[in-house]
Order: C-alpha cells, then structure tokens, then sequence
C-alpha cells in the first residue's frame, strides 16, 4: 500500500473536524449549564475556546465536500 | 525571467539580505553585552542558573518549598542538564547558559534554512532569507541570548518538525524516531512543547493512521517513564512544583495584545503563511508545517495570556511561519503551486512574475517591521539615516516599542551603570550576616550565600493552595535575613505582609532599567 492510500482523506478530516468541534462547543457551554450556580458567566477563556470550537466545526464542513482527497 | 527581471530581483534580494543581515548584527552584538553581564538580565534567570548548579551537584530542583531554602524549580530539567557541566567547571555564572541559547537560536535558524532548501526546490536565496528572517523577530531576538530554557525548546522542536517532515513519508524509522526523541527533549526543557507534540501527532496520524498510533503508543511510554522517574526520584514534588504550579491566572488582554503585535510585526511572511496553509487544506495535503503553524499560533497564542507568560509564547509560530513563507515563495518562483480549476486564471507565469517583484518586498518590509537596533554610539548615524529616534531609555529602539502587556521589556544594551549597581548590591550583601531573601538569585550567588525562595513558585504554589509557609514567615519574624531584596513583589501576601511588618525599605538600586528595593531589619534600622 503506498503512503497515498493509507492516509485519511479530506471528507473523513472534515467529518472529524466538525464532530470534534461541535462536541467541544456544546462541552464548553455545559460548563455553565451543569455548574448553574457559578457567577460571572461565560469567562474569557471559555469564550475564546467557544471561537475556536466553532471555527473548527465549520472549517470541518468546509472539507467533507472535497472528497476523496487526500488530507 | 528575462534579464531585466533578473537583475532587478536579484538586487532586492541582496537588499533585503542585507536588512535581515543587519538585524543579525545587532542580535550578535546584543548577545556578546548580555554574556559579558554577571548579575540577571531578564527576571528569574538567576534562578535557572541556580536549578543548573543544583543538577551538577546531582541534585533535583523540584523540593519541598516549607523547608528552608525554600527553592524550587518549575521547570523540566534537560535545560539545566545541558548547562550543568559549565555549572560543575566554571560554578554559578550566565555566560553559559546565555551562549547555549543562542547558539540554539542559531541551530533553530539553520535547520529553517535546509527545510525551505530541501522542501522548497532548493533555492539558496529564499532559504537564508527565512533562516535570516526567524532571528530578525522581536520576539526571538529578546529571549534567544538569556539564561532561559525556552529557546532551546524551540530549538529542539524546530529540529523535530523538520526531521519528522521528511522521515514519515519515506518510513524512515530512524528518522521517524530521532523526531520523536527531539519532541521528548523539547517537553522536557519546556511544557509547552506539548503543543508541537499534539501537532506532530496529529499529522502523522493524517498520513498514516496505523503507523502513527504504534509510534504514539511508543512515544507515549518514552515520555511517561521519563515522567514517572522523575516524580519518583522527587518524593512527588516533580508534579507538585511543575505540573501542580504551572497553571496561572488567563488575562485576555495580555493575549490579545500580544496577537495584534505579533502581527503587526511578522504580518509581511504571516499572510504568506497563512495562504499556503488555506491552500494546502483545501488543494493539496497539508504538511507538518501547516498544522504546526496552526497550532502553535493558536494555543500558543492563547496560552501567552497565562500570568508570567508573555510574547516567547509566539516563537514556535514564528519558526513555522518562517518555513511555510519560505515554502510558498519558492513554489511560486518555481512553478510548482498548481491551482485549482477556478483560480486557473491566473497564469502560472504571472504568478511567478508577480512573485519575483513582490517576494523580496515582503523580506524588505518584515525586516524593517522587526527592527531594532540602539540609536547611540557607532549606530547613532545608521539610526539618523533611518530616521529612527529612541524609544526604550533613551539610547534604544524597539519597533515594537514597550506598550502591550506580556511583551518582555528588555533588549537594550547593558552598559558599566548596570554592572557597578549589580556590584553595589553584592557589596551591601555581604556587609551583612545570615542568609538573604533576594528575588534575583544572581545577587546572593555572587556573594556566595545561599538562594533562598523562588518567589514566582511561592506565589504559583500560594495560589495553588499548595503553601503555607510558617517556617518562612517564622524566619521573617525573627528577622533572621540579613537584606531583603525586591525587584518586582511576587512573594505571596502572607510573605509580603510580614516583610512589610519586620522590614523596612531604605535604599533603591536601580539596574537594567529596574528599580531593586533594599530592605533592612526594622530593629537594626539605623534610621
């Protein structure tokens, strides 16, 4: 098998990415929700990693129309 | 390209050699100043010296802080461990670790020159110029001549990446290995390496899911023997004092701050950068470059918001920024970038035409974004002739100037006032008795004392909820320090409130642009 075909393709990156972005978004914000008694709200490190999980949810789905090529 | 073409790049190109080269020359002289300067230059080194004498005596600096000499380290130990033979032959001294910073700095240039050499369709002039342009940062430049751990690490990342780069795609085990081993390294001089770890992971796994997991796995143990050995030659203090104390208050102004200037002065190769890591995504594989870059600029970035960070945190990126820039330049001067369909407009020989006006522009322009150089004595007339005027104490200028928090306030020149005030404080250490709480170790080491606290690790460990200190305070008490010596307040405040109580301030010594306050014992107070 060549170093090509073993590697991952650009729609399975994609898929990943907006998985793993999406499920750290919505954990982020459980921070809040399960600690409800929590004051000050969303922090400013917690905001910049919501920016982030969410940058990375859309470049996902940005990836997964690229198909088979490789990542 | 036609001769015409041909001449003209050639000649920017010689210029903006010659503006990165000049750049070299300041950041060489600056480095002969500081190994020349016995006492600390940037906050803390003093301690890192002491962590190296400490290893040559082949004892560990992770120790318990409630016992007297209260001292511990927060940092991995390879740093130290490279420096302990100078510590075992020449004692407690900065030249040494200063040198082996930067002629790591020197290291992590060269090995950005091969990568964009090798990779890049070896073009002699863009790779020296990306070499040229990783020590012409502002960044760079402040940290790479200190007593400080960081550069190494990037050194060792650096040499990592770009070994890793070639090795996993050819299955080249010994390759692949070595990479790893350097990633080891650069965890062990610094924490922070973990990102370039996670960077490294990930793209092997991109490229080849099975072989990258075996290599993980096995990078994994490496890594956690060194760990658990560690923790258990420490009595466990290894985890307490560098796992345990390493988490610090995230300011998000310090970190936007410090986003904004590293582009500000890095953006002439960033956004050639960051267009071949969107090219690369989108229309061709990503590199271990890319995604390094990506994360390194990210999570480091984020990272140099953390209390006591600062702007080293963006070296990694400006390494990797370095190399993608150089990549993109040289595919566009070869030919080699082929577009997708829908940017098949523009002709590959425009792209190449445009490429030869503009890439020398672009070094021209970072180099004078990074600039800094001192405005006095033999560059006073090369500073007229820019139009520079001073704007860090009166004899230095600094493009990036001292305004945003988190950016090191130092690369100016040391002169003979900075040592003579050094000496002056040794001196009134050893008109004294009795050990001294100093927050500078350079000073007691001097005067062959002892070195007494790391107040940065009290305070982390205070905040930590990890310090109580009765022994300290108890000495403080009984006024058992002949001087305390403040630079900058970062004992906890228990500490601070009974040096406050037993101690009185009656001399200011300033050095290297910072005021050191000299405290003695209220009872024995002359005044």
């Amino acid at each position: 098998m060549s170093e090509h075909d073993e590697g991952i393709s650009k729609r399975q990156l994609g898929i990943a990415l907006a998985i793993v972005g999406a499920v750290g978004f919505l954990a982020i914000l459980s921070i809040d929700l399960v600690d409800a008694g929590r004051p000050g709200g969303i922090g400013p490190a917690q905001s910049l990693a919501l920016l982030l999980t969410a940058a990375l949810s859309l470049i996902g789905l940005s990836l997964i129309p690229l198909g088979d090529a490789p990542a | 390209m036609t001769r015409l073409a041909g001449r003209l790049y050639g000649a920017l190109i010689i210029a903006a050699a010659a503006a990165l080269s000049f750049s070299l020359l300041v950041y060489v002289l600056y480095a002969i100043n500081l190994l020349g300067f016995p006492y600390d230059y940037d906050q803390g080194e003093g301690f890192e010296v002491h962590d190296s004498v400490l290893f040559s005596r082949l004892q560990l600096p992770y120790r318990d802080t409630e016992a007297y000499p209260f001292y511990a380290s927060n940092y991995p130990p390879l740093f130290h461990l490279m420096a302990a033979p100078f510590a075992r032959l020449f004692g407690p001294a900065y030249w040494y670790g200063r040198l082996l910073g930067f002629l790591g700095s020197l290291a992590a240039a060269a090995a950005i020159a091969a990568a964009v050499y090798q990779e890049g369709g070896r073009r002699k002039s863009i790779a020296a110029l990306s070499g040229l342009a990783f020590l012409s940062s502002n960044f760079v430049y402040h940290i790479g001549p200190l007593f400080r751990q960081h550069m190494m690490m990037v050194t060792f990342e650096v040499l990592a990446i770009v070994v890793l780069s070639r090795a996993f795609p050819q299955r080249d085990r010994r390759g692949i290995a070595l990479a790893l081993l350097l990633l080891i390294c650069a965890g062990y001089t610094k924490q922070l390496a973990a990102i370039s770890a996670l960077a490294a992971i990930a793209w092997m796994l991109l490229r080849g899911p099975r072989r990258a997991l075996r290599w993980t796995v096995a990078f994994g143990l490496a890594g956690g023997a060194i760990f658990a050995a560690l923790d258990l030659a420490s009595g466990g203090q290894w985890w307490v004092q560098a796992i345990v104390a390493n988490v610090n208050d995230f300011h998000r102004d310090q970190a936007v701050g410090l986003f904004v200037l590293w582009f500000k002065l890095h953006g002439f190769l960033l956004i050639p950068a960051c267009l071949l890591l969107v090219y690369e995504t989108y229309c061709d594989r990503l590199s271990v470059y890319s995604l390094w870059f990506a994360a390194a600029a990210l999570l480091g970035g984020i990272a140099s918001g953390a209390w006591g960070a600062g702007d080293s945190y963006f070296i990694t990126s400006v390494a990797a920024l370095c190399i993608l820039s150089g990549l993109l330049f040289s595919r566009v001067l070869g030919g080699d970038l082929p577009l997708p369909r829908r940017l098949q407009f523009l002709r590959r020989s425009s792209l190449c035409a445009a490429g030869i006006a503009l890439i020398p522009l672009l070094y021209l322009g970072y180099a004078r974004a990074t600039l800094k150089m001192p405005t006095d004595g033999h560059f006073s007339s090369i500073a007229r002739a820019l139009g520079l005027e001073a704007n860090i104490r009166g004899n230095f200028y600094d493009s990036a100037s001292f305004l945003v928090g988190g950016y090191a306030r130092i690369g100016y020149f040391l002169n003979d006032d900075d040592r003579r005030a050094g000496e002056q404080i040794v001196a009134l250490i050893n008109e004294t008795e009795g050990p001294v709480l100093s927050e500078e170790a350079g000073f007691t080491m001097a005067a062959g004392r002892d070195v007494v606290t790391n107040p940065t690790q009290l305070r982390n460990l205070d905040l930590a909820g990890r310090f109580a200190g009765d022994q300290l305070i108890a000495m403080i008490e009984a006024q058992e320090f002949g001087l305390v010596i403040f630079r900058a307040l970062f004992y906890p405040p228990t500490v601070l409130e009974a040096i406050d109580r037993f101690y009185r301030h009656r001399k200011t010594i300033h050095m290297n642009g910072f005021d050191y306050l000299i405290l003695y014992p209220r009872a024995t107070d002359a005044d």
